[in-house]
């Protein structure tokens, strides 16, 4: 008697393929999850349509990972879709889970980033054309997918029951929230399937930290040697392992670069950028406001307390002037 | 754990008509009935008063409440007052949250009793919120040992040490010369009219005899963990190399064949490694700098009495005491090469130097003689070091260098007739019952000269020349003299920035110690239970630190006469399954109360309640949220924020 | 066009809440659109704190506390100008910059916080509501 096979799916909304990539880096694990399961939706790599989808009955997908985040109106579609025609969805790496990069965009809206697009930086476009989303030609009426204003992450567009983070998730990561998923014994709805503590816990340069850390100038890892032995924060870089969840067994670290940020807040933190402040401004010296002022000018963008975060942050865009109020922000 | 409930109280004060007259306090009453948790919603008149108080704590057996929401005046004024009721019905005292719509709304909303009364209900919404989310507390007590530190053996160290032991409580005194008194036996006129020994003989005297002072001589801090009530300190103890079998022969001192200059008599002659620090100290015994004997052993080899044993070892030892004072005292500017040509002409020298050529006991036997002359005019320069008048000067005034000046300046005239004495100065500060000593001086001729730019001191041929701006002639003067005495000030002590750190207490800007405040908590540091006395905090004469080494040791008593003492739980506190050990933490807390432990192989924050004062700074910069302040965590902070907007009921 | 702008405010226990005090025992009136959070020390304001407000009903945030050097807590005041620097950095980039500000207040100084308030609150009125526009 054969053992019926789980079901899976594969879908990738705003993404770099990435995390399609980083299912490929399993290796030869991924012959086990082929034995465990069934791929019925993988676009990126094997030839299903939208029809394919819709006709499979609704909750027969035992587990879809869903990867990009949210910027079309056609991701909106499909991944509503898959919801339901899935028992479980995973948000899968940071796109999906917390917006990722692409959610940097929303310091602009669609009119600001067509207009730098199609008009300003494109190489030749004297004509001035821009996509349509509804364009009628010879042969009928063209469609495409509505470009929104804002990005947004995978939870804010449907129910999602997991998350695997990172950018892209590492294959230990992928491993073991794989093993966690087909065990029959699911965590807590919402949990996040890596590390329950912040980076610097499994840092091997923790212990290298001085009992009081402080930073008398901050630096870019080009202006100095960084020493692989020292923590890195200690050196004056700008690590976020303090405020980003661990789990990934500080890869970057190892291989000599300071931690972006791409797993994402613990569970207690309600605004990642918020934290990411509060902790490097708490460490840099300086008790004048020029000083201070002159210590924070060497970070070259706030922005990179939100590399990965902006659209699951509290403020999660830009405040555009729509307000007929008497001053300009 | 889920608390059943919570059930929440709400009490709106009418406070006769200071909230009533403006805020419509029924309806008010009637939106908190409307709120989650909330199970009772009363107004009275008076809540602070006794009918007000006994509704709550009514409340709090009949309708089985286990919070309290009082809108009423500012915390300030009845926060104590609502939670003794609360205590006094059963409830712990931290349940309580108080709504400020007294200062806070109708005293300065008055004339917009709508929008008032908008405020009230908005207020009280964000406190209930965040009462949902209290948590009983209870004050961290512990117990305190009854025995005080007192560092430095200065005069004003001693004076704090016998008024402890006459008052019955034990005293290490943690000294780090070889003898007691500091620079009072240095001074040979004192204020009052006796010489500095004469001060220190009967203080000396009673704590020789006292069972309750235990002496360590030659003796530095080290470290300082724990807090009041029970702080550990660790002694370092420098071998003295002499002991009580010393006879006072001074043969060792003839044949020792390393000299150095002698710092009791400020550089104005020389001693010997082994030296006695000076007649009558106390012990008057000899004693041995280390850091410039070259154990060569020719003492040992004429010490009859064999007193001499030059492998004797440091010490490390530890003290537990309840509190410390700190008199760690002070040093006196040291002009630097060239200034006023000091350092270029032996005629220039400082006022303490001359203190030691007037004194009986000096080089000279109390004679004024200078490089082997008797000077016939001799110059006073104020203000050598103060008030910014050179470029190495420190901003402030010390006090006490004009009445040393003109006390010497007298003496000189008083001893020698003849000799001319001009006193440069800036203003003349002999504050108080001693403007005498200025009238005093002038009716000896003592020749004063006014200066805003300082004066110039040239060396022609070996003589010296001052060139002074006098600003009420208005005319430049050229004046030779015989002798430059410049009046230097005090400034802080060498070492006293390494003791600060390990006292964790911080140094105001002129590098003294910082009192709590100057009016409200002096001699009181703004660590709890270490307390500062003389010139330790500022420049002092010798009365003046007597009367603060008094005080200080009056507040250490009040702190060891008690069995235990009581800190407030509004502390930080570590959640340990969420710590990473990144230790951002332990640099915010002014006070090192967290530490870095090791658990299981890793790094973890921990939180020592006792020294903790519950600021925050650590939780509000903790990036994983595992650093917590009690009564003040994120989550009862947020709920408050959160409620800015109207809650879904 | 009349718009009400709720300004939430956080007052340490020592300084600025005793300000605010003072003001009302002055009966010095100023504009009702103010909240206050209490708290121990400015030090205890996280930025995440300050985001939370403005994404919860807040047009204009003022984080008060003790004039430096005056600190109860010794160095906490100094603590909280470096976050709110940073923060300060963020905003900008989110176009917040104007609607969050950092102002020390003594105990004394109850006539100074109502002075400044009325300002602050004409100028986040002049602001109009705090809109991040939806999709």
């Amino acid at each position: 008697m054969s053992e019926k096979k789980a079901k899976i799916a594969l879908y990738w909304c705003a993404s770099c393929g990435g995390c399609e990539e980083a299912i490929l880096d399993l290796a030869e694990k991924i012959l086990e999850l082929v034995e465990k399961a069934d791929i019925v939706f993988w676009p990126v790599a094997l030839d299903f349509k939208k029809e394919d989808l819709e006709k499979l009955p609704d909750g027969s997908i035992d587990v879809s990972f869903i990867n990009g985040a949210i910027r079309l109106s056609e991701h909106e579609e499909m991944v509503k879709l898959l919801r339901r025609k899935s028992k479980l969805i995973v948000s899968f790496g940071s796109c999906s889970h917390l917006g990722g990069i692409p959610g940097l965009a929303n310091l602009w809206n669609k009119k600001e980033i067509f207009k730098c697009v199609y008009e300003e930086k494109t190489v030749e476009n004297p004509e001035g054309v821009v996509p349509l989303e509804r364009a009628r030609v010879d042969e009928g009426v063209l469609e495409l997918p509505s470009f929104w204003n804002s990005v947004k992450a995978l939870d804010q567009v449907i129910d999602v029951d997991y998350y695997i983070p990172g950018c892209a998730p590492p294959p230990n990561v992928v491993e073991k929230a794989i093993e966690v998923l087909f065990s029959g014994e699911l965590p807590r709805k919402g949990t996040v399937l890596a590390g329950n503590r912040a980076l610097c816990y499994e840092c091997p340069l923790n212990e290298t930290k001085p009992e009081e850390i402080s930073i008398e100038e901050i630096k870019r890892f080009h202006e100095l040697e960084l020493d692989p032995e020292r923590c890195y924060l200690d050196q004056g870089v700008i690590c976020m392992g303090p405020v980003t969840r661990g789990g990934c067994d500080a890869l970057c670290i190892k291989g000599g670069m300071p931690c972006t940020g791409c797993f994402g807040p613990l569970d207690d933190v309600k605004d990642y950028g918020g934290r990411g402040i509060a902790f490097l401004s708490s460490i840099i010296r300086g008790e004048k406001e020029e000083e201070i002022e002159s210590v924070l000018e060497k970070i070259p963008d706030p922005m990179i307390f939100y590399l990965y975060s902006l659209p699951k942050s509290l403020i999660w865009r830009r405040a555009m002037r729509e307000w007929k109020g008497d001053d300009v922000e | 754990m889920k608390i059943p409930g919570p059930r929440i109280g709400v009490y709106v004060c009418h406070c006769g008509l200071n909230i009533a007259g403006v805020i419509n306090v029924k309806e008010v009453v009637e939106y908190a009935k409307k709120l989650p948790n909330v199970v009772v919603s009363r107004d009275y008149v008076f809540m602070c008063s006794a009918p007000g108080q006994n509704l709550i704590k009514e409340d709090i057996e009949k309708e089985k409440l286990d919070r309290v929401v009082v809108a009423a005046c500012s915390p300030s004024m009845h926060e104590p007052t609502f939670r003794a009721a609360l205590e006094d019905g059963g409830l712990n005292p931290y349940l309580l949250e108080m709504v400020n719509i007294r200062e806070h709304s109708s005293w300065v909303h008055s004339k917009e009793k709508e929008a008032a009364t908008e405020k009230a209900k908005d207020l009280i919404r964000m406190a209930v919120m965040r009462a949902s989310l209290l948590e009983p507390l209870e004050k961290i007590k512990t117990p305190v040992e009854n025995k005080v530190l007192v560092i430095g053996g200065g005069i004003s160290g001693l004076r704090a040490a016998l008024d402890l032991a006459e008052r019955g409580f034990f005293v290490h005194l943690v000294e780090r010369s070889p003898v007691l008194g500091g620079k009072t036996p240095r001074i040979s006129l004192v204020r009052g009219g006796k010489s500095g020994r004469e001060i220190l003989a009967p203080i000396l005297e009673k704590i020789s005899s006292s069972e309750k002072i235990r002496l360590h001589l030659n003796s530095e801090v080290k470290s300082v963990d724990g807090s009041i009530g029970s702080f550990k300190v660790k002694v370092l103890k420098r071998p003295r190399f002499v002991n009580e079998r010393c006879n006072l022969c001074g043969k060792c001192e003839e044949v020792c064949p390393i000299e150095v200059e002698n710092e009791f008599e400020f550089g104005l002659n020389k001693r010997k490694a082994i030296f006695l620090p000076y007649k009558g100290s106390y012990p008057e015994i000899y004693a041995i700098d280390q850091e410039v004997c070259t154990k060569c052993g020719e003492c040992v080899k004429v010490c009859e009495p064999g007193a001499i044993n030059l492998e004797e070892a440091e010490e490390e030892f530890n003290l537990e005491v309840g509190a410390i004072i700190v008199a760690a005292g002070h040093d006196y500017y040291e002009p630097p090469k060239g200034e006023y040509s000091y350092g270029l002409s032996s005629k220039v020298i400082t006022t303490l130097q001359l203190e030691r050529l007037l004194s009986d006991d000096g080089p000279t036997g109390g004679e004024l003689i200078v490089d082997g002359e008797r000077p016939e005019s001799v110059a006073f320069i104020h203000c050598v070091g103060s008030l910014g008048t050179t470029p190495s000067s420190k901003e402030y005034c010390s006090r006490m260098c004009c009445y040393a000046s003109l006390k010497n300046a007298l003496r000189i005239k008083k001893k020698y007739p003849k000799t001319k004495v001009f006193v440069l100065h800036k203003d003349i500060r002999t504050y108080g019952l001693d403007e005498d000593i200025y009238w005093d001086s002038l009716e000896e001729f003592v020749r004063f000269l006014r200066f805003e730019d300082p004066p110039l001191v040239r060396v022609k041929d070996g003589k010296l020349e001052i060139e002074v701006f006098e600003v009420n002639l208005q005319e430049r003067l050229l004046i030779p003299v015989d002798l430059v005495v410049l009046s230097v000030g005090m400034v802080s002590p060498r070492g006293l920035d390494e003791l600060s750190s390990i006292l964790k207490i911080s140094c105001g800007p002129e590098a003294f110690l910082k009192e709590a405040h100057l009016k409200l908590r002096p001699v009181e540091s703004l660590s709890d239970g270490i307390f500062l006395a003389g010139s330790v905090t500022g420049p002092k004469d010798v009365i003046e630190s007597i009367i603060s080494g008094s005080a200080a040791a009056s507040k250490a008593a009040g702190v060891v006469s008690k069995e235990e003492v009581e800190v407030e739980p509004i502390v930080a506190e570590v959640n340990e399954d969420l710590c990473s050990g990144c230790g951002i933490c332990v640099s915010l807390c002014p006070y090192g109360a967290i530490s870095i432990k090791e658990k299981e192989g890793k790094r973890l924050a921990e939180v020592d309640p006792m020294k903790c004062k519950g600021c925050g700074s650590c939780a509000a910069s903790c990036p994983s949220g595992a650093m917590q302040q009690k009564h003040f965590k994120d989550r009862q902070i947020m709920a408050e924020i959160v409620s800015l907007r109207e809650v879904m009921v | 066009m009349s718009f009400e702008p709720k300004i939430l405010v956080f007052a340490c226990n020592w300084c600025s809440y005793n300000a605010m005090d003072l003001a009302g025992t002055s009966r010095i009136q100023y504009p009702p659109n103010v909240r206050v959070i209490r708290v121990m020390c400015s030090s205890r304001v996280s930025p995440e704190m300050v985001l939370l407000a403005l994404s919860n009903g807040a047009d204009g945030v003022l984080i008060t506390g003790c004039h430096p050097g005056d600190c109860h807590y010794v160095s906490g005041n100094y603590a909280t100008l470096r976050r709110f620097k940073l923060l300060k950095k963020l905003l900008k980039e989110l176009g917040l910059e104007k609607r969050v500000e950092l102002e020390w207040f003594s105990a004394s100084e109850g006539e100074k916080f109502a002075k400044y308030i009325t300002e602050f609150v004409e100028r986040i009125r002049r602001l109009g509501p705090l809109e991040l526009s939806e999709e």
